[in-house]
C-alpha cells in the first residue's frame, strides 16, 4: 500500500499560525470547522490563487483572518451577494462562505433563499451554534424552541428555522448536516459541498458553551461534545431528508450520488432518482471532479477508512518525536514502525 | 450616430464606456430602464456581469463583491432603494472599493410619488451611512452630461478607490436628447483599476477586506483594531485626503446665465434646465460635482452677486450647505411634491426677493371629491 503522508498537519500551512491564538473562547466549536475546512481545502489543492473566502459578521467572521486566503469579511448578512457576484465575475474562483446562523438565517435570510433561487455556484459552511454569541447568547433563527436565551429568559417561543427545507427547497441544491462531534462526517460534507458545481449548504451544529452551553446546563464545552455524540446519528440509507439529530448528505436531484450520501449504491437509489438528469443546470464546464469520485462505493470507502484508523493506532505506539517526523514525512511510516520493532505488515 | 437618447441610457453607456463590467440592480421608478438595458447588453456581451438581486441591499452588496473581484460594478436605484444601500456605501468606503452608485431621485421619504421628480435626496448622498466618510457625487443636467458624468464616476471611484454616487432625477432620467453615443465614447479616458483583485495577489499576504478597523500595515497587520484611536485617525485622514484631492481634479460647476445680474440663482439638475428662462435677468451658479461642497468656488462666484437664491426640488438641503459654506444668508426656493415648473420658480422668486417666506402657500384641501389627479407636472 502506498506510504500515507499524514495530511491532517499540511492543514497548517493553509492558516496564518502566527495570529494564534485566536479570539475564540476557549471550548468554541470555530475553530474545528476552521480546521476541517483548511484540511479539505489542502487535499483539494485550492490555495490562495484559486479559492476566496467570504465571511459574515460575528464570532464566524472572524475566521477569514486567520486563513491564508484572500478573504472578505462582509456586512452583517450580506455574505451571499458578494460571494455571488465574485463567482460571476471570476468564474475559475472556489468562493466558500462561511457564517452564523443569525447571519445565513436571520439578517441574511433573504439572501439565502435567493442565492437558493438561482443555484449559485456557491458552497456555505453555516457554523450553527443555535444562539446569537458575539453578543451574549441572544435567541436566533436556529435556536430550539424552550431554549433560555439572553432575549428569552422565558424560553424561546417559536421554532426554529427549518435550514433543510429551505435548502432543499430548490431541486439543484445540496444540503450536508454535520456537527463539530463528527469530524471526519463533517469532513466528507464539506469536500462534497465544495465539489457541488451547483448552491450548496453546510449546516454544522457547533458548541457556544461560554454564552449558551453554560446558561442551558452544560459545565463544558466536553459535554456539548458528548451531547451531540450521542445524539446526533447518521440517516437511515436512502433517506431524502434527515429527520432531527440526523446527520448526513441529501443530494441534488440527478446527482451522481443519488439522493444520499449514505446510500449503499449511488445513482439508482433514493425516491428522485427518477428524475431525468438534464433537469439539473451544469454550472461548471464539462463533468465536474465529483464524476469521478461517484465510482468509489461505501465498501470502498470503509475499507480506506478501517485503513486509515489502523495507521493511526500503529501511530500511537511510537515515541512522539518520532511521530512528528512520520507526520512531516521525513521518514516513512514503515521506516519507523521497524525502527520501533513494529511489524509493518500489521498496517495490511 | 446622432440619435435621441434617453438620460437613463446615457447613464448605462456612459458606464460602459469608463469599462464597467457589471451591473447588479432592482427593478425601482424612475431608474429601472438602466436594469433593462443592462440585461440587454449583459445578453449581448457575456463577459458582462449582470444582475437582478433580490433587494437593493443585495444589488449594493452584489457591486462590492464584483468589485473586489476586479470587475468595475455600479448600480441604479431611487431613494428607497438608495436607503436600502447605505450601510453598503459606508462599507465601501470603509473597505476602499472602487464602485458607482446611481440614484435617480424621486420625491420622498419612503415610497412618496414614484413618478415625480424630486432632488431630496441630496444630504442622503453626503450623510446616508453611519460614521464619517467623504463621498463624491456628481449630478449632471441633461443626456450628453448625464454620459460624461456616468464616465467621471467611475474613473473618480477608481481614483479614490471610493464608492461614488452619480445622481439623476425623474426628469433628467427620462429625458430624451439628440447625443452621438459613439462621439462621446471617443472622447473618454478611462482609469485603470489599481487595487489588485481577489485572488491575484500572488504569493503575497492575503488581503482580509473587513468593514471592521483591522490594522493594515505594521507588526500588528492582521489584528483587529478596534480600540485603537491612532490606527482609526490614520485610516480616517488617509482616505479623507485621498477623496479630496480626487474630488478637487473634478470641481466642475457651471456659472453662467447673465453674470452681470445682481442675483445669482443656485441649482442644478432638472431645476437648472427648468429655470433657464430666467437667464436675461439671472446669473447661475450650477454645481455638477455636487458632493464635496464646491466652496471655494461658490465662494468666489457668490461674491460678486448682491442675492443669492438655492433653488431645489428639495426643502432646502443644498441651501443649508451654501449657508455653512458662504457663511451668508441664502434665499430659499424650494420646489416640492414633483412641481417642478417656471411657474412655480417664477412665484418663488416674486415671494422670497419681494421679502415673503420661502415657503409656498398651502392651499387648502378640497371640500368635494376631485376627479382623480392628472399625471405630470401639476
Amino acid at each position: 500500500m502506498p506510504e500515507t503522508a499524514f495530511a491532517e498537519l499540511d492543514f497548517k500551512s493553509k492558516l496564518k499560525m502566527d495570529l494564534f491564538p485566536t479570539i475564540w473562547c476557549p471550548g468554541c466549536g470555530i475553530g474545528t470547522i476552521m480546521i476541517e475546512l483548511a484540511m479539505v481545502l489542502d487535499e483539494l489543492g485550492m490555495d490562495q490563487g484559486n479559492t476566496v473566502i467570504v465571511t459574515g459578521i460575528g464570532c464566524t467572521g472572524r475566521m477569514g483572518s486567520y486563513m491564508k486566503y484572500e478573504a472578505v469579511y462582509t456586512l452583517h448578512g450580506r455574505t451571499l451577494p458578494v460571494a455571488e457576484a465574485i463567482k460571476t465575475v471570476r468564474p475559475e474562483l472556489n468562493v466558500i462562505v462561511v457564517a452564523g446562523d443569525g447571519d445565513t438565517a436571520s439578517i441574511g435570510g433573504n439572501h439565502l433563499i435567493h442565492a437558493i433561487r438561482r443555484n449559485a455556484p456557491i458552497t456555505v459552511l453555516c457554523n450553527n451554534n443555535e444562539i446569537y454569541g458575539l453578543t451574549g447568547g441572544q435567541t436566533g433563527p436556529t435556536t430550539p424552541s424552550g431554549t433560555k436565551t439572553l432575549s428569552s429568559p422565558g424560553g424561546n417561543p417559536n421554532t426554529p428555522i427549518n435550514l433543510q427545507g429551505i435548502v432543499r427547497s430548490s431541486p439543484h441544491s445540496l444540503y450536508a448536516r454535520t456537527t463539530v462531534y463528527h469530524q471526519p462526517q463533517m469532513r466528507t460534507a464539506i469536500r462534497e459541498a465544495i465539489e457541488h458545481p451547483g448552491f450548496s449548504f453546510v449546516d454544522i451544529t457547533s458548541q457556544c458553551i461560554e454564552n449558551n452551553g453554560r446558561r442551558i446546563g452544560f459545565a463544558n464545552a466536553n459535554e456539548m461534545l458528548t451531547f451531540y455524540r450521542k445524539t446526533y446519528k447518521r440517516a437511515p440509507k436512502g433517506a431524502d431528508r434527515l429527520g432531527p439529530h440526523e446527520l448526513g448528505i441529501l443530494y441534488p436531484e440527478g446527482h451522481a450520488n443519488g439522493t444520499n450520501g449514505n446510500d449503499t449504491d449511488g445513482a439508482t437509489s433514493g425516491p428522485t432518482a427518477t428524475t431525468p438528469a438534464e433537469t439539473v443546470p451544469q454550472t461548471g464546464a464539462g463533468a465536474s471532479p465529483r464524476a469521478e469520485r461517484a465510482s468509489v462505493s461505501d465498501d470502498e470507502k470503509a475499507r480506506k477508512r478501517a485503513e486509515s484508523q489502523k495507521r493511526l493506532a500503529l501511530m500511537q505506539r511510537l515515541d512522539p518525536a518520532v511521530k512528528l517526523q512520520v507526520a512531516k514525512g521525513e521518514v516513512s511510516l514503515a521506516d519507523a514502525l521497524r525502527a520501533a520493532g513494529i511489524d509493518p505488515e500489521e498496517l495490511g | 450616430m446622432r440619435r435621441l437618447v434617453q438620460g437613463n441610457e446615457a447613464v448605462f453607456r456612459g458606464a460602459v464606456a469608463a469599462g464597467a463590467s457589471y451591473y447588479a440592480g432592482y427593478p425601482i421608478s424612475p431608474s429601472t430602464e438602466i436594469l433593462n438595458i443592462a440585461s440587454g447588453w449583459a445578453t449581448e456581451h457575456p463577459e458582462f456581469g449582470f444582475l437582478q438581486a433580490e433587494d437593493e441591499i443585495a444589488s449594493a452588496n452584489s457591486v462590492i463583491g464584483a468589485s473586489l473581484a476586479g470587475a468595475k460594478a455600479f448600480t441604479a436605484t431611487s431613494g428607497p432603494g438608495f436607503s436600502l444601500m447605505q450601510e453598503a456605501i459606508g462599507y465601501a468606503q470603509k473597505v476602499g472599493v472602487p464602485s458607482v452608485f446611481v440614484d435617480v431621485q424621486r420625491v420622498g421619504p419612503a415610497t412618496g410619488m414614484p413618478t415625480m421628480p424630486g432632488q431630496g435626496d441630496i444630504a442622503q448622498v453626503r450623510y446616508g451611512s453611519s460614521g464619517d466618510y467623504t463621498p463624491i457625487a456628481f449630478y449632471p443636467n441633461s443626456v450628453a452630461e448625464a454620459f460624461l458624468m456616468a464616465t467621471n464616476a467611475f474613473n473618480a471611484a477608481e481614483e479614490s478607490r471610493s464608492p461614488v454616487i452619480l445622481l439623476s432625477d425623474t426628469f433628467v432620467a427620462h429625458l430624451n436628447e439628440v447625443v452621438d453615443l459613439d462621439e462621446l465614447a471617443a472622447g473618454v479616458t478611462v482609469a485603470p483599476r489599481e487595487l489588485t483583485p481577489l485572488a491575484r495577489n500572488g504569493d503575497g499576504e492575503p488581503r482580509f477586506f473587513a468593514g471592521v478597523l483591522m490594522y493594515e500595515h505594521g507588526p500588528n497587520a492582521g489584528e483587529p483594531a478596534t480600540a485603537d484611536a491612532d490606527e482609526y485617525l490614520r485610516q480616517f485622514y488617509a482616505a479623507k485626503h485621498r477623496h479630496l484631492e480626487v474630488a478637487n481634479r473634478y470641481a466642475l460647476y457651471q456659472h453662467g446665465w447673465n453674470t452681470e445680474a445682481s442675483t445669482l440663482v443656485v441649482c442644478y439638475g432638472i431645476v437648472s434646465r427648468v429655470a433657464a428662462p430666467l437667464a436675461p435677468d439671472y446669473a447661475l451658479f450650477r454645481p455638477i460635482r455636487i458632493h464635496p461642497m464646491l466652496t471655494d468656488e461658490l465662494r468666489a462666484v457668490a461674491d460678486r452677486y448682491e442675492e443669492i437664491v438655492v433653488i431645489e426640488a428639495n426643502d432646502g438641503q443644498y441651501a443649508d450647505m451654501a449657508e455653512l459654506a458662504l457663511r451668508r444668508d441664502v434665499k430659499r426656493i424650494p420646489l416640492l411634491g414633483g412641481r417642478i415648473s417656471l411657474e412655480a420658480v417664477n412665484a418663488g422668486l416674486d415671494r422670497v426677493l419681494g421679502g415673503g417666506p420661502s415657503e409656498p402657500p398651502v392651499p387648502e384641501p378640497p371640500a368635494e371629491r376631485a376627479p382623480r389627479a392628472p399625471l405630470g407636472i401639476g
